[in-house]
């Protein structure tokens, strides 16, 4: 049932950009211009190709992305299931433990500049 | 009954298009459709913690490092050397079809015998429960796994190693 | 079942007619707004105070002409601003405008989509935000959109991080991610006069999470992504007309949907302001009125506040910012964490 709904939330929201893009096509003007096809780069000829090489340091920022976010959702049920457990102790225990391993992590990559960005 | 359809066909559709799509960008993001179609599965089968999960990690996170690499390195289309043999691509799905029907029989038979975690109900709160006490150590382990994950990744991608390395 | 259809259409038209009717009179403050803070006049000839003045852009952009540049990936050309958009508007899906409604005989809550995950959903729904740039840049096959598009995905990925920790910490202290939950935590006060809001809680994971706000917006200081003066446009360089214009719907959306998801978490969502309450009484329909006004009021605040700031501040270099995000606020959010923890630890000991 829950789903339902989200499932015509998404569909309305698509409707909506679908519709507002269709009636600008329709009632926009058509022009057959020829500079304006070109790739825009302040007004000079463009240089290069679109492809060049980018930096590795954002793949780095992604996978580094990546993994202390799975850290982050374990800790969500952890945080979630504190309020109900009656053994405490085992669960400080547990986050202490997890979070000295995610912070030697963290430690590392700081140390390790990968992700400076100089200027 | 119709959604569960559905969603199973839209999943299979997204992987045929995956593995089979020669654009390199498209293969990406049928892979990041695919991983959302299997978020609304998980949805659907009323584990809905995972499917919160499924979303921010795999779709929101991993999808990104797929679509990353295929426009980091900008190649347009996939490669594709293999020879094209017709008797090759029958025998392979007919192959395949029997298998999953082997697969499904055996676990549309077997289901109680492959269910190790056994819950009550699918609820947050008993997941949860069954986290922290019996799967306390799994738990930790993942960390030790992911930082493992984080020294790779850095000692992989640094300059300085792979010079040293050309060096010697 | 015709019934349920009905709750579930009106439900899902009022919540994104509510924001969507509010983005003209936005986008109007922050011109008004913006005016104001450099000395000067905004918009004033069109209409009482200029007040018709959106709606002329959007008349603009439905008859400009359209352009399809030769050199675009034709699909995900025109597949981009609609993702960007759609992906701004889900996480409004799950966001309540007043308390549990009793009427009709059951308990009617007042959002689109509820279920067991709760808030989860809003901030999974937001780390999809980033497809939307990203297409946007690679599909312009430019190298000015390429590379606004992967410095602004970097940076809202970098910043979500810092986000999720000042959001485990505000879970930790509600012990519940159901939304009705944690506004009634915040309901009450003390010495009678102050809210017992998130913010006084955790005023460092609200910092946390409003510099992330700021960042997943891509709202000055953090849009470098279309730096107005860096890379000409950035990601939305090639677009023109009514995609660029659904670009900039999609961010004002996604200011609003995260500004409410702030409110939801450091300042009592929809709860009563201190005055309301004794205008209130016991009236269940009045409750609700005020409710609606109070969550409005809250967000409408916030949004002077994304206007003001961004008229105010210069924006950041990229290394600037991407060192501000790993450097700074992971650790932190992380020392928050576990400061936190550990207190409410000792103290039920």
């Amino acid at each position: 049932m829950e789903f339902a709904a989200f499932i015509v939330f998404f569909l309305i929201a698509c409707t909506l950009a679908a519709v507002l893009l269709g009636i600008s096509s329709l009632l926009g003007q058509k022009r057959k211009a020829v500079r304006e096809m070109d790739i825009y780069e302040s007004g000079v000829n463009p240089v290069g190709s679109a492809t060049r090489q980018y930096d590795i340091k954002f793949y780095v920022t992604a996978i580094l992305f990546l993994l202390f976010d799975v850290e982050i959702v374990f800790l969500l049920p952890w945080a979630l299931a504190y309020k109900d457990t009656t053994n405490t102790g085992f669960m400080i225990g547990g986050f202490v433990f997890f979070m000295v391993i995610l912070l030697v992590g963290y430690i590392f990559v700081i140390n390790s500049k990968a992700l400076k960005w100089e200027e | 009954m119709a959604i569960d359809i559905l969603l199973t066909l839209l999943t299979v559709v997204f992987s045929l298009m995956v593995v089979f799509s020669k654009k390199t960008v498209v293969a990406a993001f049928s892979l990041l459709m695919t991983l959302l179609v299997i978020a609304m599965i998980y949805f659907q089968l009323g584990t809905v913690f995972l499917s919160a999960v499924q979303v921010l990690v795999n779709a929101g996170a991993i999808a990104i490092l797929f679509v990353f690499v295929m426009m980091l390195i900008n190649l347009e289309q996939f490669q594709n050397n293999r020879e094209k043999s017709k008797w090759k691509l029958v025998v392979s799905t007919l192959t395949m079809l029997v298998l999953l029907g082997v697969f499904a029989l055996v676990i549309n038979n077997n289901i109680e015998a492959l269910s190790v975690v056994n819950l009550t109900d699918n609820s947050m709160k008993t997941l949860f429960a069954k986290l922290f006490d019996v799967y306390y150590l799994p738990f930790e382990m993942a960390t030790v796994l992911l930082l493992a994950a984080i020294v790779a990744s850095i000692v992989i991608t640094s300059h300085d190693r792979t010079e040293k390395l050309e060096e010697k | 079942m015709l019934e349920a259809a009905i709750e579930i259409l009106l439900k899902t038209v009022v919540i994104l007619a509510l924001p969507l009717g509010a983005l003209p009179l936005i986008i109007h403050v922050e011109r008004r707004g913006a005016a104001f803070m450099q000395k000067r006049l905004g918009p004033n000839r069109v209409g009482p105070f200029g007040l018709l003045q959106p709606l002329a852009d959007v008349a603009k952009f439905m008859f400009k002409e359209e352009v399809h540049p030769s050199h675009v990936k034709p699909f995900f050309y025109t597949a981009a601003p609609v993702v960007a958009l759609v992906v701004a508007l889900l996480p409004l899906a799950c966001i309540p405008v007043a308390g549990p409604i009793e009427a009709f005989g059951r308990t009617i809550y007042p959002e689109v989509f509820r279920s067991d995950m709760g808030i989860f959903y809003a901030f999974a729904v937001s780390a999809l935000g980033s497809y939307g740039i990203l297409l946007a840049g690679w599909a312009s096959n430019n190298k000015y959109s390429m590379l606004g598009a992967l410095r602004a995905c970097a940076q809202m990925v970098s910043y979500e991080l810092s986000l999720s920790t000042s959001v485990v910490a505000m879970i930790f202290l509600y012990g519940t991610n159901d939304i009705h939950l944690m506004v009634s935590a915040q309901t009450g006060y003390w010495f009678g006069v102050i809210p017992q809001w998130g913010f006084f809680y955790q005023p460092v994971a609200a910092l946390l999470f409003l510099v992330g706000i700021f960042a997943e917006s891509n709202r000055l200081p953090f849009d470098l992504a279309e730096g107005e003066s860096e890379i000409v446009a950035g990601y939305h360089l090639e677009y023109s007309s009514m995609k660029f214009a659904l670009f900039f719907m999609a961010e004002y959306i996604h200011m609003i949907a995260l500004s409410a998801l702030f409110i939801i978490m450091f300042f009592g969502g929809y709860s009563l302001l201190p005055g309301f309450d004794l205008i209130a009484g016991n009236n269940p329909t009045l409750i609700v009125l005020l409710q609606v006004a109070s969550l409005t009021i809250k967000i409408a605040l916030m949004i002077w506040f994304f206007v003001w700031v961004r008229w105010t501040l210069p924006r950041f270099r990229y290394d600037q910012l991407m060192n501000l995000g790993w450097e700074r606020l992971l650790p932190l959010g992380i020392a928050n964490l576990i400061v936190t923890v550990l207190f409410v630890y000792f103290r039920n000991r």
